[in-house]
């Protein structure tokens, strides 16, 4: 004969105590997990905007960064970037370089595209469209959200690769050319995937798409 | 010895990468921003540890009690004031590094220019007699540097008499004092016989402190006009 035997309260508070703090683990692990969680994603559709043909939409993996385009500060500058977004080379291109709460630099076109990326040459890459010279002559403040051109040690060297500051950094004044500033989206900037020991990212993440707001 | 081994191998574990934006810019660690919002646009930076840099890490300088580095700012600040931002980004200087005890393969100097790098290190404790003139001549460093095919040292050796000769180099010479002679003869201190560069820079430094000098050697007058006529090549606005 089977005899029942009843569960006593205690084990029963036991029991419930260890289901919630399962489900506890395994919520915040898929929680933490998703590092876009807290991440507002802009919708350009449903902002109004001053100056809506300098406006670049850039997607990345936690959503879009709303870029306004400066073409009165750096006409050149700004007249490459546009015709490679318009152009799609800056999708599935890497942000190869990225320091935590910095920047993150994005734009080689000939060693940083998925599937295709060298780790050995990324960041020495070219667009074939030749390089520009740098427009540092107008007052630009480079603080947070600031989007400039990136170039060698050299000057007048600046191509496709392009960066953006997580922080203000007020020496970059004169030194690069600016382009642009994140208008909309910057914490989305803030969870692209950073090394703790290295600038350069191994398996990064990519640039979705860059479109310009109006066609 | 194993806790410290342990110690360390967690602090290079824990070491996250930083972006030293000056490091990037101009290859010197340790330094902070003094001021940078200067009507000319020059970038003053200090030295808040001591740093070493150059081939052979032989060039070292270190950092500064902040009480005097306020004071000797003033003094920089006013004579580098006196070159516009026009002038400054044809001769290719943009940033100055301050710091104190400066020396290159351990003998001791006031400045060390890099228009590479656009920066002019200058050491903020260097004798006080010739601070200000130190300061020009430094910069002219950076001119000569920027436009050697116009301040040609053949040009210039010869406005001195003819059996005389220049060191191999500045430092190759006892000819190291600073004191301006009274009797001139062709050069305006010691140190210019030292080399045709450091003779450019001494004559140049002389009219920046006293734009007005009227002197009766024949030789030291050509060497001015020289110096005169050149910087007008490089920006014509340029006052003495």
């Amino acid at each position: 004969m089977i005899r029942k035997i009843k569960a006593s309260i205690s084990e029963k508070i036991i029991f419930i105590f260890i289901i919630l703090l399962a489900t506890f683990f395994f919520g915040s692990y898929f929680l933490i997990k998703d590092k876009c969680l807290f991440v507002k994603n802009h919708d350009p559709k449903k902002i109004e905007f001053n100056n809506p043909e300098n406006i670049a939409v850039l997607n990345v993996p936690c959503g879009n960064v709303i870029i306004e385009l400066y073409p009165h500060v750096s006409p050149n500058g700004v007249k490459r970037f546009i015709t490679l977004i318009e152009s799609k080379a800056y999708d599935d291109i890497a942000f190869h370089r990225v320091i935590k709460n910095a920047l993150v630099q994005a734009g080689d076109l000939e060693f940083g595209k998925k599937g295709n990326i060298d780790y050995g040459k990324i960041g020495t890459g070219k667009s074939g469209l030749g390089t520009l010279k740098s427009e540092l002559d107008a007052p630009f403040n480079f603080d947070k959200g600031s989007v400039a051109l990136a170039r060698t040690q050299k000057y007048n060297t600046e191509d496709s690769q392009f960066f953006i500051i997580l922080r203000d950094e007020p020496l970059y004044e004169t030194e690069y050319t600016p382009i642009g500033k994140v208008i909309f989206g910057l914490d989305a900037l803030e969870k692209i995937k950073y090394l703790d020991k290295s600038q350069y990212v191994l398996r990064p993440d990519y640039i979705n798409s860059i479109r310009m707001l109006i066609n | 010895m194993n806790l410290i081994r342990l110690i360390l191998l967690s602090l290079f574990i824990f070491i996250q990468v930083q972006a030293d934006t000056i490091y990037n810019l101009i290859k010197i660690p340790n330094l902070e921003i003094y001021d940078i919002k200067t009507p000319n646009k020059l970038r003053y930076l200090y030295a808040k540890q001591p740093f070493t840099i150059g081939v052979d890490n032989n060039i070292n300088c270190y950092n500064s009690e902040k009480n005097i580095l306020d004071v000797k700012y003033e003094i920089i600040k006013k004579n580098l004031d006196r070159y516009n931002q026009k002038f400054l980004k044809k001769i290719n200087l943009k940033y100055i590094v301050l710091c104190e005890d400066l020396s290159i393969s351990k003998i001791n100097t006031a400045g060390i220019p890099d228009n590479i790098m656009k920066t002019l290190i200058l050491d903020i404790k260097f004798n006080e007699k010739y601070f200000e003139r130190v300061i020009h001549h430094e910069v002219f460093h950076i001119i000569k540097d920027s436009y050697k095919e116009i301040f040609d040292e053949n040009i210039w050796s010869n406005f001195n008499v003819k059996n005389f000769k220049y060191a191999e180099c500045s430092t190759c010479t006892d000819k190291l004092g600073l004191d301006t002679y009274s009797n001139t003869d062709g050069f305006f201190t010691e140190y210019s016989q030292s080399t045709a560069s450091e003779d450019m820079a001494e004559v140049f430094s002389h009219l920046m402190i006293e734009s007005d000098l009227n002197n009766n050697d024949p030789i030291l007058n050509k060497k001015m006009q020289f110096i005169k006529t050149n910087l007008l090549k490089i920006d014509n606005s340029f006052i003495l």
